[in-house]
């Protein structure tokens, strides 16, 4: 029998689940019709392809139709359905609803497959007579990303997990609430209970989570292109012809794919706390290299189609670059990297679903180059070592072979399930990836410099020399200052890696003052590579010279042997209003606000000249945490931007505003404090405590106060201070009264200091008075500890990004402009 | 010889490179008794001993984080880190710890956590006022 559940509304998800399964069979429709419109010899007969574009269409449709239901569903907060559950919930801003939209598994395939739907279209209007066979191999893909939002059972096993299945479907209510479901009555009005969602996840609360997946799933979207070429250009036995349309594809795919990648740098570096922007995390690694491989394929490409040759490494590195994809797809979302990935998803049961879309699309292409063979226009002439397209070549073979270095080393999860062994990661894998890649990134930065002075076919080697020995002698006079101004002449890698970078810059500009000047062609490869060389070189010199400001000294013990086991701590602790001095800065927690549910807090930072004593800088951060009852302390951190370096801090540890206030509550005032000082003083005195420098003042013999009765006879005193903290002036004037034979004292509190004054007696023999000072113990005060981290001249990087993507831009277009030509 | 034969064997030569690498850079999941024999880091996973407890006073040393970790072959050994508490500790279902093993003591460089609360779901205590408060 079915229970009839309260307050539910089911019609939005059976909408969306019917739009999965219209994506779904539109898309085997579509691949069906274009697979027999390719293979249909009659040219006049158009049916299949009519058909194939109209079940494409309805594809893109249904597509869309899912994510506006989503859309509704998370933005009207129906608690119903499990993903909005999980993934949104109503504190959240608007634009973070949009990030919630594609936070989980779910939405995000439906992400790739929307990106997807739209390149097919796109395709559909400009690949021509290319239409039949590339549409077949995207509508076949779209068929596999449809299928990862199905959630329908097939004998024992589920295909894929729909966004849209219902919460009790997918959590066991009764054990989730076992008092309040036992009751049958509260069973069926579930929803009652459930107020709110879950929501994003706070890591994910940030700018950079609305823009980065939807870019780096354009970019993984946009790799099927030229896949989609070549598997075409095997399949109809034109063999030469796809490198033409499929070029302005792959640009494109490199330029969005590699945006994306960078981004999700941004984001570690704005708001996680990798202490850093890149850290050779396997999710990382993953996106990392089908982005390295296609930039091989790319300059493989441009070689074979200006000379003929190097055909099998073109089509070779355009086909492994969507597998791995593919592959990188497997591994983020399996779960497989669960012991050596800090964000990776966790698995939905879709192991066996995704090796089968990765296998799917690895035969295929061996099957078709197999079948192909020798009708492969290989050559076996051996290249002229003075040209152009045999460096390109070598350029090409090199990436790969650093991308084989890294996919092989972060596969070791995958090696350890697939062979039952028990290897675990290099333990510090940012030394062991660099000794590798380091060596490599001089190669390809050296050889896409001098590649530049060479033709194709072949080069006059006088020629040759004179134009590349100049650019070297320019080169190493630039790095030479270089070097010297970023410090990072301590080590022959890093001194290595710049001169290269230089060189290659300046080899790509020489090329650019050309291309100005009549050789246009070039000027967009110029600018590419200028930026990745100036990508490359930011990344050094942030990463080799960067370092922990917050060195704790304090607590390093100087002992032998002991020093191996434990090094200087790079957290550092600072109590509320106290300076700290840390390196060349001077620290001070000032303040903190909270605004539901983040904390703010913050940090002053002062640069003092020690011969003047002037001040020669003066700013705060304002890092902030966020006490999160799911997943405890939770911290992003603020930077200071300057033009040659930062200065990045998060807090690493503070204590829960709510306890605090909470204890402080429970007591009475004076046992919240240490016992007193007491001292006597008079006019004009200062007295030096922790909490400040407190100055005594004239008395005022006519003190006011809201408590303050006077009766006739009564005598009442009060003692104005002042309290200078690093400049800041606090007033207070505690009161002694003489009323009769007795005498009582009105006490002053100062909350921000930790201070308790009590004016307690009058001398007047001598002139002076008592003065009781209460501070409170350290342990009480406001404390946060934090850690800061200097990356010098990190603009590079970020200048490199945007230079190489305008790159870009300039050669797909110019590339666009070729096909027109044709 | 060939060119493309040089290129060939130059490529196949450092791939073989890598493979040493790897393996003398990767070493196995190990045990706090196999990380007791030798003095250089190794990979330790098993369970944070909850009866223990945790030690950390960011006020005394905001670079000192200890408590006791039980291995995958029931061992129990005190943990100590150079570093603050990580997020979420007292959640994790699962450590894997990057360290050395000295005097019986455990330090850590690196401690990887599990935590199912990250992705999967919460247990939710619904009280029968209709607040909903989260479980640990």
């Amino acid at each position: 029998m079915d229970i009839q559940f309260t307050g539910e509304t089911l019609l939005p998800g059976k909408v969306g689940q019917f739009f999965i399964v219209l994506a779904f069979a539109a898309a085997l429709l579509s691949t069906i019709s274009y697979f027999f419109a390719t293979r249909n010899k009659d040219l006049a007969d158009k049916s299949w392809q009519r058909l194939g574009r109209i079940a494409f269409l309805i594809n893109l449709f249904s597509v869309i139709g899912i994510g506006v239901t989503l859309f509704y569903l998370i933005l009207n907060h129906y608690n119903e359905y499990y993903y909005v559950y999980s993934h949104s919930s109503k504190t959240l801003p608007v634009y973070y609803i949009v990030s919630a939209f594609w936070e989980g598994q779910e939405g995000s395939f439906w992400l790739w497959a929307f990106w997807q739907a739209i390149l097919g279209t796109i395709l559909m209007w400009k690949a021509r007579t290319w239409e039949n066979g590339v549409m077949t191999v995207v509508s076949f893909s779209q068929v596999f990303l449809t299928s990862m939002l199905l959630g329908v059972q097939i004998w024992t096993e589920r295909v894929g997990s729909s966004p849209f299945i219902l919460l009790r479907d997918a959590v066991n209510l009764k054990e989730m609430a076992p008092v309040v479901f036992a009751d049958a009555e509260n069973y069926k009005n579930y929803l009652k209970f459930i107020t709110d969602g879950r929501g994003l996840n706070p890591l994910l609360q940030n700018y950079w989570m609305v823009i980065h997946p939807p870019t780096l799933f354009l970019g993984f979207a946009s790799m099927v292109v030229p896949f989609a070429y070549v598997i075409t250009g095997l399949w109809q036995k034109r063999y030469k012809e796809w490198v033409k349309p499929a070029m302005p594809w792959a640009l494109f795919a490199v330029m969005v794919l590699g945006t994306g990648i960078i981004m999700g740098s941004f984001w570690a570096y704005e708001a996680l706390n990798f202490g850093g922007f890149w850290a050779w995390d396997p999710v990382e690694n993953a996106s990392l290299i089908p982005w390295l491989t296609l930039i091989g394929a790319v300059h493989v490409m441009i070689a074979f189609k200006n000379t003929g040759h190097a055909f099998f490494t073109s089509i070779a590195l355009v086909l492994v670059s969507f597998i791995l994809v593919l592959y990188a797809s497997f591994l983020t979302r399996s779960g497989i990297l669960g012991e050596t990935s800090v964000h990776s998803f966790t698995d939905l049961g879709m192991f066996g679903h995704l090796i089968l879309y990765n296998v799917v699309f690895l035969v295929i292409p061996v099957v078709l180059i197999v079948l192909r063979w020798k009708e492969l226009p290989i050559t076996n002439k051996d290249e002229e070592t003075y040209s152009r397209e045999f460096w390109m070549f070598i350029g090409a073979l090199v990436v790969t072979v650093a991308c084989i270095q890294v996919i092989f080393s972060t596969s070791v999860p995958v090696f350890n399930k697939a062979f039952g062994t028990n290897f675990a990661p290099p333990i510090d894998a940012i030394k062991y990836y660099n000794q590798w890649q380091a060596p490599f990134a001089i190669l390809i930065t050296m050889i896409s410099g001098f590649s530049q002075f060479l033709k194709y076919k072949r080069t006059d080697t006088r020629k040759f020399y004179s134009s590349l020995i100049a650019t070297l002698i320019i080169a190493v006079v630039v790095t030479a200052g270089f070097v010297y101004i970023t410090n990072v002449y301590n080590n022959l890698i890093y001194i290595l890696l710049s001169f290269s970078c230089m060189f290659a810059i300046l080899s790509n500009a020489r090329i650019l003052t050309q291309g100005f000047s009549g050789k246009g062609k070039l000027v967009g490869a110029a600018v590419a590579h200028i930026g990745f060389a100036l990508l490359l070189v930011g990344a050094l010199v942030a990463a080799a010279t960067s370092r922990p400001v917050s060195i704790n000294a304090t607590n390093f013990i100087p002992v032998k042997d002991f020093e191996k086991v434990e090094k200087p701590g790079e957290n550092m602790v600072l109590y509320k209003n106290e300076p700290k001095k840390m390196g060349r800065f001077t620290v001070t927690y000032t303040n903190d606000t909270t605004i539901a549910p983040n904390t703010y807090y913050t940090l002053n930072f002062k640069v003092i000249d020690e011969k003047t004593g002037k001040l020669k800088e003066d700013f705060n951060l304002n890092p902030r945490v966020q006490i999160n009852e799911k997943m405890g302390l939770i911290a992003s951190p603020d930077t200071k931007h300057y033009l040659t370096y930062d200065v990045y801090t998060h807090i690493t540890s503070a204590p829960d505003k709510k306890e605090a206030h909470a204890e402080s509550d429970a007591q009475s005032e004076e046992q919240n404090y240490k016992k007193p000082r007491v001292v006597t003083v008079s006019t004009g005195d200062t007295l030096h405590t922790s909490s400040g420098i407190i100055t005594v003042k004239d008395l005022n013999f006519k003190p006011t106060a809201k408590s303050l009765a006077l009766a006739e006879g009564d005598i009442a005193v009060g003692l104005p201070l002042e309290i200078d903290l690093n400049g800041k002036i606090y007033k207070a004037e505690p009161i002694f009264l003489v009323k009769g034979h007795n005498t009582f004292d009105f006490a002053r509190n100062i909350p921000e200091l930790g201070l308790r004054l009590r004016f307690t007696k009058i001398l007047p023999d001598q002139k002076k008075v008592e003065l009781q000072v209460f501070e409170k113990p350290q342990q009480s005060k406001d404390w946060v500890v934090f850690k800061s981290i200097e990356f010098p001249y990190i603009n590079l990087y970020w200048v490199g990004l945007i230079v190489m993507v305008i790159g870009f831009v300039i050669s797909i277009i110019r590339r666009q402009k070729e096909i027109k030509t044709v | 010889m060939k060119k493309s034969a040089i290129i060939g064997l130059i490529t196949i030569a450092i791939c073989v490179c890598f493979l040493v690498s790897l393996n003398a850079d990767t070493s196995n999941y190990s045990t706090f008794t196999e990380a007791a024999k030798d003095s250089r880091e190794f990979h330790v996973m098993g369970h944070w001993a909850k009866e223990k407890g945790t030690y950390y006073d960011a006020l005394k040393d905001a670079n000192h984080f200890s408590f006791y970790m039980k291995d995958e072959k029931g061992d129990v050994k005190k943990v100590i880190y150079s570093g603050t508490k990580p997020q979420d500790f007292e959640r994790s279902e699962k450590l894997v710890l990057i360290g050395k093993m000295n005097s019986d003591t455990f330090y850590a460089s690196k401690i990887l956590m599990k935590c199912p609360s990250k992705y999967n779901n919460d247990l939710v205590e619904i009280k029968q006022d209709g607040q909903v408060k989260r479980y640990k």
